[in-house]
C-alpha cells in the first residue's frame, strides 16, 4: 500500500480544458453557408455574373451609350453590325429633268456619279424601240436570264432617263435598257451597265443624327463618318444596341415587379392558409385551384381590353397586374405546404406555450424558415416572367411604339429573318441568356438554400 | 486477409457488373433511338397521309384544271349592294357579272347586256336571253333595278350609295326624301332595263361595270333574311364561277359556274383560295413551295426574288395611300396652319424610297393617280400636281401659328389610326418619329385590324389615318368626290362649299375639257387645304407561276383577275 499524498495543489480547480471545446471554425448562419455553397457551384456563381451584368447593361449602360432607341438614322437601314461608315456630304436633293451632266458612253449611261441618293441614268435610242423598260439586278446581264426588278417603263420612245432611288444601298448593281414594240413586247435589244453606288448623305440629315451640330458646317464634298452602331441597326436605321437597353428595362422591370408582386401575395395567402388549417384552409386553396385553372392568354387579353388601355399606351400595368392575379397559387401552395409542416415543429409548440400571437408565432417563427422556398421560387419565377413579356410584346398585346422591348424587336426582326438576320439574333439572344441566367441561379440557390437537398449529400 | 480476398473479389464483381451495365445501357440506348426513329417515320406517314387527304391543293393541278391562289384578308361578306373593300371586289369580280365588265386588255365588253344606249337624258339596256343564275333561272331586268334600290335604301346603308346617285332619284331615295320605288331605273320587260339620269353624265358605262351595279334577285335577297352574302350558299352567282365552299378563316373554292352565258371564255374549271394570309414571307414560301400561282414582293423578299431568278413583273394598281385629316369640330386637325405645318414637315420621297423601300411604289403628289385619262394624253401630265417640298422652317412658323388660333400651349397627342400591316406598321413609326423631330408632336399609333379600323374611321375616333383609296370606275371622278361632303367615304369629314361644287360640275358636264378643269381645280383645293398627305401611289412587284398564264392585272375592276387565266401545258 503506497501512502499517498496529496498536496494543496491537488484540489485547485482544473483549467478549462479550452483546446478540446474551441470551435475551430467561425460559426456560420444560415445565411452565410448557403453563400459558400452558392460560391461553391460554378455553374450558379456564373450565372449570378450575368445576372449583375444584365443588370449593369440595363441601368448603368444607357449612361455611356447615350444614343437615343428612338433615334432614326435613315442613312443606314438594316445595317449589320460593322458595317463601312464612310459617307461623302451632297446636297439635298433636287429633280432632276434629264439632261446629263457627263457624257454617255454607248447605250446606257450614268448622268451622274451614282451615289444612294440617286442613281441618274440616260440611254441612247434602242433599234426599233417604241418604247424602253428599265431593270435592275443583283447579277449581271446574261442573255436568257430574267433582267431582274422593273423600275420603269415607258411607250414614249424620245423619254430616254430615269432616275432610281430605290432603297440604294453602296454596292454594285446592274441596270439593263430593253426596247420594247408596240405591244409592250421585249423587242430582244438590251443595254447593260455596271453602277458602283457610292454612300453619301446631306448635311440635314447629318444635322438630324446628331452628327454635326449645324448643317451650315459641312459642305458638298466632305468626308464624314456616318454614326457608330456596335450591333447595326433596325428597320427604321434604330440603333439596335441603345433599344436593346431601352427594351431591358421594360423586360426586367416587368420580369422583377411581377414575380415580387405575386410572391408576396402568395405568402401571405399560404401562409394564412397553412397557418388557419382547417375549413379556412380548405376555401382558400380551392379558391387558389380556381385561380390556377383560368386560360391565361384569355384572361390577359380580356383583361387589357377592361382596363380599357388607349391607342398608343403601352399594356406594362394591364400586363403586371394579370400576372399578379393568375400566377400567384404556385407560389401560395409551396408556402402553405411549408407552414403546415412547420406549425407541428417543437419550437412553434413552445413558442406558442410561452404565449406567442398568431402574427408573432407566423412572422417570427414560420415565415423565416419558409425563406429559402419563397427565393428560390422567386428566382424561377424572374424568367418565366421576362418570358411571358417577350411573347405577349411578339403577338403584340405588349408595349406600344416606339418603346421597344425584347419581344418587339424579335416580333420586328422575324419580318427580314431572312435578308438581315442581326436584327433577330440580338434580341433573341439576349431573351435567351437572361432566362438561362435566372433559370442556373435558381438552380443553385436551390441547392444552397434547401435543407433536404444538404442532408442528402 | 480474408477481407481483403473479398474485397478483391467485390471489385471483380464491380468491374463485371459495370461492364454488364454499360452492355445493357446501350442496348437500351439503341432500342430507344430506333423506337424514336420509327415513330418519327410513321408520324411522318400519318402527317403525309392527313396531307393527300384534306391537305391544300398544288398551285397548279393540271389534271383537273385548277389552280390555288391567296387572299390578303377575308371578305367581310359578299353581298354585291354594301361591299366596299378590295377583296370583296376582287372575289365578286370572279362569281359576279353586271351589265358591262372589263376584258382582258381593261376595256369596257358587254357582260349581262347584250347591247345598249346611252344618251345625255337615260340609258336603255337590252339584257341577253342565256344570261342566267347560277340556278338556271334568267337574271331579269327586275334584278338589277331591285339591287339598285337596295344599294340605296337608307335602311340598308350601304357605304357605296353614292355611287348610285347618277340614276334620277338616287340621293333623294337614299336620304329618304322619296320612296324606293321612285328610283329612275325600271324593268321594261324581263330583258329591257331603262335608267333615267339625274343630270347628263359621262361615264355611266364605265359604272355599270362597279360591284354595287351587280344584280340581286328579290326572291333568293328574302328568303336569306338578311344573311345574303354571308356565305356560300347565302348568294346567287350571275358570274364566270361560283363559290362552292367558303370556310370562313380558312378558304374559298370557286368552281366554273355551269350556267354562265360565255363559257368560251373561262378556261380553268376551278379556283381554290387555298390561304388567307397578309404576311409576306409566308406568301414568299407558300410560291416558293409551288402553292400558289402568284404573289406580291416585298421590299424584305426582292434580293431572295432576285437570287431565286424569278421573272418579276411590275404593275401600278392605280391606288393612292395618304394621310387624312379629322376635319371634325374639335380636333386639332381641322385648323388649316396645323395641317399645313404636317404637310411640310414629312417628304413622301424619303418615305417610298428609303423607309417602306417598296419595289414598284412612287411618291404621292396629288390625289388623282398617273394612270388617269385627261382630254388627249394623262391627266396627271395635262395638269401637273403642285408638291410641297420638305421646309422646317416655314413647318414650324404654320405650327406656332396654329397655336396661336387655337389658343393651345402645347398640342394634345395625336392618334394616328392605321391598319396593322408590316407596310404600315413601318410607315407609322416613320411619322412618328419624323413629326416628333421636325414638330415636337407626340404621335399615338393605334394598330386595328381592317374591319376595326374602317369602323374607328366611320365613326371619327382619329386625329390621322392612314387611308388609301382604289379606282371603282376609269373616270378621275372616282377619286374627286371621295371629299364631297356628302360622301360616305370621306372619312375625315372634310367639307367645303368649293370643293362641292367643282364635284357638281365634274359629275353633270358631258365634255371633257369642263371636266378636267373641274378635277385641276379639285387637285388645286386639295393641294391648298392640305385635305391629305399624299404618302404614295401604290405599284406591285409580283412573281407568277411559269405555268399560268393570262393573269390579268388591272387597275380598274377586280384585280386580281384569273377569270382569263389558263394553265400551259
Amino acid at each position: 500500500m503506497t501512502e499517498a499524498a496529496f498536496t494543496a495543489d491537488d484540489f485547485q480547480p482544473a483549467a478549462a480544458a479550452h483546446s478540446a471545446q474551441a470551435a475551430s471554425r467561425p460559426s456560420l448562419s444560415y445565411w452565410q453557408d448557403a453563400w459558400i455553397r452558392l460560391k461553391a457551384n460554378r455553374r450558379a456563381l456564373s450565372s449570378l455574373y450575368l445576372v449583375i451584368g444584365l443588370l449593369l447593361f440595363t441601368l448603368i449602360g444607357p449612361l455611356i451609350w447615350t444614343v437615343d432607341p428612338s433615334l432614326q438614322d435613315l442613312e443606314q437601314i438594316s445595317q449589320p453590325p460593322g458595317a463601312d461608315r464612310n459617307a461623302v456630304v451632297v446636297a439635298p436633293h433636287s429633280p432632276w429633268n434629264g439632261v446629263a451632266r457627263q457624257p454617255l458612253g454607248g447605250g446606257l449611261g450614268l448622268a451622274e456619279p451614282p451615289t444612294t441618293q440617286s442613281v441618274r441614268l440616260a440611254w441612247e435610242p434602242l433599234p426599233d424601240a417604241a418604247g424602253y423598260r428599265l431593270y435592275r439586278n443583283l447579277f449581271p446581264y446574261e442573255p436568257g436570264q430574267p433582267l431582274g426588278l422593273p423600275l420603269f417603263a415607258t411607250f414614249n420612245a424620245d423619254r430616254r432617263h430615269f432616275e432610281d432611288r430605290l432603297d440604294l444601298k453602296p454596292r454594285t448593281y446592274h441596270y439593263s435598257v430593253a426596247g420594247l414594240d408596240a405591244q409592250g413586247e421585249v423587242t430582244g435589244a438590251v443595254r447593260s451597265l455596271e453602277v458602283a453606288v457610292a454612300r453619301v448623305v446631306t448635311a440635314q440629315d447629318a444635322q438630324d443624327i446628331g452628327l454635326v451640330a449645324d448643317a451650315g458646317q459641312l459642305s458638298p464634298g466632305d468626308r464624314i463618318k456616318l454614326r457608330a452602331h456596335p450591333l447595326g441597326t433596325d428597320y427604321l436605321g434604330r440603333d439596335l444596341l441603345a433599344r436593346l437597353m431601352a427594351g431591358a428595362r421594360v423586360s426586367l422591370f416587368i420580369g422583377i415587379a411581377a414575380p415580387l408582386l405575386f410572391i408576396a401575395f402568395g405568402v401571405i395567402y399560404g401562409a394564412a392558409a397553412g397557418f388557419l388549417g382547417g375549413l379556412a384552409d380548405q376555401a382558400l386553396m380551392r379558391f387558389s385551384d380556381f385561380v390556377v385553372a383560368l386560360p391565361f392568354l384569355l384572361f390577359m387579353i380580356l383583361l387589357r381590353v377592361a382596363s380599357g388601355v388607349q391607342p398608343g399606351e403601352s399594356g406594362i400595368t394591364p400586363m403586371v397586374l394579370a400576372m399578379v392575379l393568375l400566377s400567384w397559387p404556385a407560389a401560395a401552395r409551396l408556402v402553405r405546404g411549408q407552414i403546415l409542416q412547420i406549425r407541428e415543429e417543437g419550437y412553434v409548440s413552445a413558442a406558442r406555450l410561452l404565449g406567442g400571437s398568431a402574427p408573432y408565432l407566423v412572422l417570427r417563427h414560420m415565415i423565416p424558415n419558409t425563406l429559402g422556398v419563397i427565393l428560390v421560387t422567386m428566382t424561377f419565377a424572374v424568367p418565366t416572367a421576362i418570358f411571358t413579356e417577350a411573347f405577349l410584346s411578339f403577338i403584340g398585346m405588349g408595349v406600344a411604339p416606339p418603346t421597344p422591348s425584347w419581344g418587339s424587336m424579335c416580333n420586328e426582326g422575324i419580318k427580314t429573318m431572312l435578308t438581315t438576320p442581326h436584327e433577330l439574333i440580338f434580341p433573341a439572344l439576349f431573351i435567351s441568356v437572361t432566362v438561362l441566367a435566372f433559370n442556373l441561379l435558381g438552380d443553385g440557390l436551390r441547392d444552397a438554400l434547401d435543407a433536404r437537398m444538404r442532408s442528402a449529400e | 486477409m480474408s477481407l481483403t480476398v473479398a474485397q478483391a473479389s467485390d471489385r471483380r464483381g464491380d468491374a463485371a457488373f459495370n461492364r454488364s451495365a454499360a452492355r445493357q445501357l446501350g442496348l437500351f440506348g439503341l432500342a430507344t433511338l430506333i423506337g424514336l426513329a420509327a415513330l418519327m417515320w410513321g408520324l411522318n406517314l400519318l402527317a403525309s397521309l392527313t396531307a393527300t387527304a384534306g391537305g391544300a391543293p398544288p398551285a397548279v393541278d393540271a389534271a383537273n384544271n385548277a389552280i390555288t391562289v391567296m387572299l390578303a384578308e377575308e371578305p367581310p361578306q359578299l353581298d354585291s349592294t354594301r361591299a366596299t373593300d378590295q377583296v370583296s371586289g376582287l372575289v365578286l369580280g370572279h362569281v359576279m357579272e353586271g351589265l358591262l365588265r372589263y376584258d382582258q386588255r381593261g376595256e369596257l365588253a358587254p357582260g349581262v347586256a347584250e347591247h345598249w344606249r346611252i344618251d345625255e337624258t337615260g340609258a336603255t339596256f337590252r339584257l341577253r336571253a342565256d344570261a342566267r343564275w347560277s340556278d338556271g333561272q334568267p337574271i331579269t331586268a327586275h334584278d338589277f333595278v331591285f339591287a339598285w334600290r337596295l344599294g340605296l335604301d337608307p335602311a340598308n346603308a350601304s357605304q357605296y350609295a353614292f355611287i348610285l346617285y347618277p340614276i334620277k332619284n338616287g340621293e333623294a331615295v337614299n336620304q329618304g326624301r322619296l320612296p324606293l320605288t321612285e328610283l329612275g331605273a325600271r324593268a321594261v320587260d324581263a330583258r329591257t332595263l331603262e335608267v333615267a339620269f339625274e343630270r347628263p353624265i359621262a361615264f355611266f358605262d364605265k359604272l355599270t361595270a362597279f360591284a354595287t351595279y351587280l344584280p340581286v334577285r328579290e326572291d333568293f335577297y328574302r328568303a336569306a333574311e338578311g344573311r345574303y352574302g354571308a356565305g356560300a350558299d347565302q348568294l346567287l352567282y350571275s358570274g364566270p364561277f361560283a363559290i362552292t365552299s367558303w370556310v370562313h378563316g380558312q378558304s374559298l373554292q370557286l368552281d366554273r359556274n355551269p350556267h354562265y352565258w360565255d363559257q368560251a371564255r373561262v378556261r380553268l374549271d376551278r379556283i381554290s383560295v387555298g390561304y388567307i394570309t397578309s404576311d409576306p414571307n409566308t406568301r414568299l414560301n407558300l410560291f416558293k413551295d409551288e402553292k400558289i400561282v402568284m404573289t406580291g414582293l416585298t421590299a424584305e423578299n426582292l434580293n431572295s426574288a432576285l437570287e431565286q431568278r424569278w421573272r418579276i413583273h411590275r404593275f401600278m394598281d392605280g391606288s393612292i395611300f395618304y394621310l387624312e385629316f379629322n376635319h371634325r369640330e374639335g380636333r386639332p386637325t381641322r385648323n388649316l396652319n396645323f395641317r399645313k405645318a404636317l404637310a411640310l414637315a414629312q417628304d413622301s420621297g424619303e418615305l417610298v424610297y428609303k423607309v417602306t423601300k417598296a419595289p414598284g411604289y412612287l411618291p404621292g403628289e396629288s390625289l388623282f393617280p398617273r394612270f388617269l385619262d385627261g382630254v388627249h394624253g394623262k391627266f396627271r401630265d395635262e395638269h401637273p400636281a403642285r408638291v410641297r417640298q420638305m421646309d422646317l422652317r416655314a413647318a414650324r412658323a404654320h405650327l406656332r401659328q396654329a397655336r396661336q388660333e387655337l389658343g393651345l400651349d402645347e398640342f394634345p397627342p395625336l392618334v394616328l389610326l392605321a391598319g396593322d400591316n408590316p407596310v404600315s406598321n413601318v410607315q407609322t413609326e416613320y411619322f412618328q418619329a419624323v413629326f416628333k423631330r421636325n414638330l415636337g408632336l407626340d404621335i399615338k399609333i393605334d394598330r386595328q385590324i381592317f374591319k376595326q379600323r374602317l369602323a374607328k374611321m366611320t365613326a371619327g375616333d382619329f386625329d390621322l389615318v392612314l387611308a388609301g383609296w382604289g379606282p371603282d370606275y376609269n373616270d378621275p371622278l372616282t377619286f374627286g368626290d371621295l371629299f364631297a361632303s356628302w360622301n360616305l367615304n370621306n372619312r375625315g369629314r372634310y367639307a367645303s362649299a368649293a370643293y362641292d361644287r367643282q364635284v357638281r360640275i365634274a359629275q353633270g358636264a358631258m365634255d371633257a375639257p369642263t371636266r378636267m378643269a373641274a378635277f385641276a381645280e379639285m387637285q388645286r383645293i386639295i393641294h391648298e387645304d392640305v385635305v391629305i398627305i399624299p404618302n404614295y401611289e401604290r405599284g406591285v412587284a409580283y412573281v407568277t407561276h411559269p405555268r399560268v398564264k393570262g393573269i390579268v392585272r388591272r387597275v380598274v375592276g377586280a384585280d386580281t383577275d384569273y377569270t382569263y387565266a389558263w394553265i400551259d401545258p
